[in-house]
């Protein structure tokens, strides 16, 4: 997209909480959760080749990370620290946990390094309800602290009005997460066309031309898993203050489960691996089928019995993934410039 | 630039024998040939030189570095640049943008100097280069174009454009005329030779290709199940008996 057509989508991105109700931001607040961790997977699956089904677990790794730096000292571990630092430090920590899976990612390829990873998932299951003191266990979770910038709350505290509005915990989040989001795209485009995004690239593409290139594979591997897992962590900051409530799972299946691992690589590859923009376009079909669709049941009267909105959603996302694979392997960021290409050539 | 020396290379692969005690030298400036017939371990010494294999036996020295005990990605920074047999490169990637991974062990910055644009001036005044060595070759018209669009031999070029950009003193040049044509073939030797001539580059190059290899290169090196059967000037090994029998086949 162009730097103008950046204009318009960031000014509508603004307004929406002046018209919208608590449940859509709501619900775009968790797309923009999606898209977060879709971006940084993206850059690990996409970018570098790295197969991963662990991002669920680099997802907790963040939500306990920050609950536990910015928590209160009570009947859990809490260090109390402030809400920013903690939220910078519990991407750093998710960072570090990613690098320190480098090992396993220098030795096994392709579907065996998925496999491999998909074993972080179990130990985040065990260590979820093992560590209770961090955790808060499976029964009650632990409240997350109030993400607070210089003081100021993100929360219903306080009165704050804009044009009749009053802006309350949701529109702030939304106003957060926006900024987080709009962080971590720009992070990520400026990172691929350098000189690390070419590395990535030729990592993937063939590891003994990188090398001979001067591509030490191994540390630009470890590099991108402690990327990709940064950006994971930090989605999962996001989660606790979205679900106001750090919850670790019961079963594989759950809000840091191997479901959550396959939706993220379902939006990377709906939306075109390696692509940026694309993992967000992802993210809003993946994140936001479900919760669009939820807020829509009663209208539609779709829903009954076991036909549950995300059932649906997940036979949606699964077709498309099909459609994708079989028709646009470049994914949903493919098809602008195809379809570019097609008026180009009608015209000439 | 320093002399290569290999000294009595061997290379096994369990009871396989790819290089059997294998000793040449590469002199500076020069256009040195390896050849031999298919299987003769040609790739297999690239391999050893670039260190994606570790030899059983015997000592590759860049002057008095030992390139033996550095990691493939160290020996490249020594200003060894290789291309490769079949191109390996990112189709879905500009000319440009594979010809400036060459540029990585020159330029510096990961994630996040990339991401907070903090390397703009890096990035421009490489490519800027990157954009110089691809006109040298010819192929600067084709520098925006995704690689797997174009034209076999130009691919092969961007291959060489690529090794070039890495400032090597030696360029290792793996079958760069497999899949050209006679025309391609002959642009491609003036090529080599210009590149020798004008960027002051030492050429190592395995070649199937007699004419293209007896018609430009200094020292001719020939291989055969792994053992150095001549080694000399192209005028010496063309008569060499060994040679005309490991070509040829003639037996007395």
């Amino acid at each position: 997209m162009s730097r103008l057509a950046w204009i318009p989508v960031g000014i509508v991105l603004l307004l929406l909480p002046l018209y919208l109700e608590a449940p859509w931001l709501k619900a775009g607040q968790y797309m923009m959760i999606g898209a977060v961790g879709a971006i940084g997977l993206t850059l690990l699956t996409g970018q570098a080749g790295q197969l991963s089904l662990a991002h669920g677990f680099f997802l907790l790794v963040g939500a306990t990370s920050y609950t536990v730096l910015a928590g209160p000292k009570g009947d859990h571990l809490g260090l109390g620290l402030d809400p920013l630092i903690s939220l910078v430090g519990a991407v750093a920590i998710s960072a570090l946990a990613g690098m320190a899976f480098a090992p396993v990612a220098g030795r096994v390829r392709g579907i065996y390094l998925g496999v491999a990873s998909l074993s972080l998932v179990f130990l985040g299951l065990y260590l979820g309800q093992a560590a209770e003191s961090l955790t808060g266990g499976t029964s009650t979770g632990r409240d997350p602290a109030t993400f607070k910038l210089f003081g100021f709350p993100f929360s219903n505290e306080g009165d704050l009005v804009v044009a009749g509005v009053p802006i309350r915990g949701t529109e702030r989040i939304w106003y957060l997460f926006l900024a987080l989001l709009a962080l971590a795209y720009w992070l990520a485009r400026g990172a691929v066309r350098t000189r690390i995004g070419r590395a990535w690239r030729a990592v993937r593409d063939n590891e003994a031309a990188a090398a001979a290139m001067g591509v030490d594979v191994r540390r630009t591997k470890a590099s991108v898993f402690a990327v990709s897992s940064a950006y994971a962590g930090l989605a999962g900051v996001m989660t606790v203050l979205w679900f106001d409530i750090l919850k670790p799972d019961e079963s594989e299946y759950g809000t840091y489960g191997v479901n959550t691992s396959i939706a993220f690589l379902a939006m990377v590859i709906i939306g075109g691996l390696g692509s940026v923009g694309g993992a967000v376009i992802g993210a809003l079909v993946v994140f936001g089928l479900p919760q669009v669709l939820t807020l829509y049941s009663t209208d539609l009267g779709w829903f009954t019995g076991s036909v549950t909105p995300v059932l649906v959603s997940s036979f949606v996302y699964g077709a498309a993934i099909v459609l994708v694979v079989l028709f646009e392997p470049g994914g949903l960021a493919a098809v602008g410039p195809r379809v570019k290409h097609r008026i180009r050539e009608l015209r000439s | 630039m320093t002399e290569l020396v290999l000294q009595n290379v061997s290379l096994r692969f369990g009871g396989l024998i790819a290089l059997d005690d294998i000793s040449f030298t590469v002199s500076p400036g020069s256009l040195h040939a390896l050849i031999g017939p298919n299987g003769a371990g040609k790739s297999s010494c690239f391999n050893v030189i670039s260190g994606l294999y570790r030899p059983t036996a015997g000592t590759v020295r860049l002057g008095v570095q030992d390139l033996l005990r550095l990691a493939p990605h160290r020996v490249a920074r020594l200003g060894i640049g290789r291309a490769f047999q079949n191109t390996a490169l990112s189709p879905h990637s500009t000319v440009l943008d594979n010809v400036l991974l060459g540029r990585h062990a020159l330029t510096r910055g990961g994630f996040l100097a990339g991401g907070l644009r903090l390397t703009s001036r890096q990035e421009r005044l490489h490519a800027a280069r990157a954009r110089e060595i691809c006109d040298f070759l010819g192929i600067g018209a084709s520098v925006d174009r995704p690689l797997g669009a174009l034209p076999y031999g130009v691919a092969k070029l961007a291959d060489i454009a690529r090794a070039l950009a890495t400032e090597p003193s030696l360029l290792l040049l793996d079958e760069p005329a497999a899949g050209l044509n006679t025309d391609e073939t002959a642009e491609l030797a003036a090529m080599i030779g210009q590149i020798r001539t004008d960027l002051d580059i030492a050429v190592l190059l395995v070649e199937h290709d007699m004419e293209l290899v007896m018609g430009i290169a200094d020292q001719v090196t020939v291989l055969d199940f792994g053992r150095v059967i001549a080694d000399g000037t192209p005028a010496d090994v063309q008569t060499d008996p060994d040679v005309v029998k490991a070509y040829l086949g003639v037996t007395t």
